[in-house]
């Protein structure tokens, strides 16, 4: 437990002394947030009216806003993780790894390291909800940390893989580059998942991304105020096999994939002979 | 005494390459080990091994007690290292980075604060306790690093090139801490070093080439080993020299190098009073020393480790 600590503190401070860093995560998702909320919102929703038929329901920065909380989770907690190729490449993780820490210790360690980065980022974006016009019940805030939380774990859980297979950190920004671009734009965090493709529908429902897009919005948005129409417009009524998924579902799930991925960093540790 | 690493049959194989060929060698208590090697050797991989980083084709190993291969955590408590580059979280202070490790040692809360003072104080930085690491200068680097190994108590530091490219005074200084370390704490040092002349202070040196051990003593029996004094010797005429020598003695050895004619012989009192005077060319040099550990290294490898200068 110690040892876990050890190596979340550390992240931790370094993540709060490092100037630039700091500054950079606050202006990213606001640039975000300026262009999604602001620059897409009216075309976006005169589109979805056409839809619907229910003019004026529906509120596309209140519909964009958690999957651009959820995006800012995947992009920090992905580059959070790469703080273990810096760690190798600067001879640190030798110090760790002689150390008696267990494998799985550091995996752990290095995970919620990246997850609480992530929520810092997150928590902050949500400092901005005033000043964007729009109305989230606190209470539903409160409910969604736990959430934005166990999300982001998977997702550092996903970063610790990729950075204990890849050597450099080129390597790393191109599957970044490859990877977590497509993850954000095919998870119906920017845009409604209905009407696509059969083929990308498939990578839709394959993205985990998507599950916690999903779970995010309908604990943020008060669905049971919009109409049906709305719902269904806002692709918030997400199947697998002709079946609604649950909430629970997609919660059980992404904490399975955060698991599963721990095991799979702890695995690559043991192999590693830095 | 009682060997406090215990090495038996140790092999490493990579695909096609045997690194190490079944190596048996035990380190006491408290001794400095000196463990020399030209490059390739295979020492980096056997020090890998004993310190739980790679596992072993076959063999064993024992540390203070605890086998290498099924208490590795055992193992990591009572080993330290310091490793030949900086491993120091240079964004963090000097503080920061000892309080990490005894974290990651479970140092019981209630010594660290103590602890962290002590080994402050045996590398002489007390006073850059609270600076962030990369202010610190490369020397001081080292110090920290030695602190942060002793941090937990160790049974036994490994030195892995502890001075490689710092100035020969801070070197000197380093010595000066590495030797009352083992003088008041008693550690016991397993100790890798390009200066061969550092290598002199261990209590035993072993001497790995091609994956064996192929000497292992203490400085002076290996010196001793090699017989005699090193007579450097330059004359007008060592071409003539050579051959008036071997005339009238048969010396250990004798080589020359860049005009100068390296003798090693058993009795280096008779050839300077009764060879010397006899010889046809006038001496213009003359130097008589004892054999170095680089002669023994010279004289076992066939490579002066200078010339291998590098991670083995």
């Amino acid at each position: 437990m110690e040892g876990i600590y050890g190596i979340w503190l550390r992240d931790i401070t370094k993540f709060f002394r490092d100037k630039a860093r700091l500054f950079g995560s606050f202006t990213m998702p606001i640039l975000f947030l300026l262009i999604f909320g602001g620059g897409l919102s009216g075309t976006m929703e005169s589109m979805m009216g056409q839809m619907t038929g229910a003019d004026g329901d529906f509120n596309y920065v209140e519909f964009v806003f958690p999957g651009i909380v959820a995006m800012t989770l995947l992009m920090t907690s992905i580059f959070s993780s790469l703080s273990i190729i810096e760690d190798k490449d600067f001879g640190y993780m030798k110090e760790i790894l002689v150390s008696p820490v267990s494998r799985v210790s550091i995996a752990i360690g290095k995970m919620l390291g990246a997850a609480t980065v992530a929520c810092i980022q997150g928590i902050i974006l949500f400092m901005l909800i005033p000043f964007l016009g729009l109305t989230y019940d606190f209470v539903s805030l409160l409910l969604v940390l736990p959430f934005m939380f166990l999300f982001a774990c998977a997702l550092s859980g996903l970063g610790l893989l990729i950075a204990s297979v890849i050597r450099s950190t080129q390597g790393f920004q191109m599957i970044v580059q490859i990877l977590v671009m497509p993850m954000i734009f095919l998870s119906g965090a920017l845009f409604p998942i209905n009407n696509m493709p059969a083929w990308m529908h498939t990578i839709v429902m394959l993205n985990p991304v998507t599950y916690g897009v999903d779970v995010m919005k309908k604990i943020m948005i008060d669905v049971d105020s919009l109409s049906p129409e709305v719902v269904e417009a806002m692709g918030l009524n997400l199947e697998i096999f002709g079946r609604l998924i649950t909430i629970p579902e997609q919660i059980l799930f992404i904490a399975v994939f955060a698991v599963v991925l721990v095991l799979l960093a702890t695995v690559s540790f043991r192999r590693t002979n830095a | 005494m009682n060997p406090i690493i215990s090495v038996r049959g140790l092999r490493k194989n990579y695909k096609k390459t045997e690194a190490v060929k079944g190596i048996d060698f035990d380190v006491e208590e408290g001794e400095i080990f000196g463990f020399l090697g030209p490059n390739g050797a295979g020492k980096s991989t056997t020090i890998n091994m004993i310190c739980t980083m790679i596992n072993p084709t076959s063999g064993s190993i024992t540390i203070n007690g605890y086998d290498v291969a099924s208490q590795k955590a055992r193992v990591r408590e009572s080993i330290g290292i310091i490793f030949q580059e900086n491993t120091l979280d240079e964004k963090l202070t000097a503080y920061e980075n000892l309080m990490l490790h005894c974290r990651f040692y479970r140092v019981p809360k209630s010594e660290r604060q103590r602890r962290i003072e002590e080994v402050l104080e045996i590398v002489d930085l007390q006073a850059e306790i609270k600076q962030r690491v990369d202010t610190f200068s490369g020397g001081m680097k080292r110090r920290l690093e030695i602190a942060r190994g002793l941090l937990h108590y160790p049974k036994v530091l490994f030195l892995d090139e502890p001075t490689v490219g710092l100035d020969p005074q801070t070197r000197a200084h380093l010595w000066e801490y590495i030797l009352r370390l083992k003088e008041e704490q008693g550690i016991t040092m397993f100790l890798t070093t390009h200066y061969l002349d550092e290598a002199e202070i261990s209590s035993r040196v072993a001497i790995m080439d091609a994956g064996s051990i192929i000497a292992l003593d203490t400085p002076d029996a290996l010196k001793r080993q090699l017989g005699g004094d090193m007579i450097e010797l330059a004359t007008e005429d060592n071409a003539l020299a050579q051959q008036e020598i071997t005339k009238q003695s048969t010396p250990e050895s004798m080589t020359e190098h860049e005009g100068t004619l390296f003798i090693r012989t058993d009795d280096s009192n008779r050839f300077i009073s009764q060879l010397l005077p006899t010889l046809t060319p006038a001496v213009t040099s003359l130097n008589i020393r004892r054999p170095t550990l680089n002669d023994v290294f010279l004289s076992f490898t066939g490579r002066s480790i200078s010339a291998t200068k590098g991670d083995g």
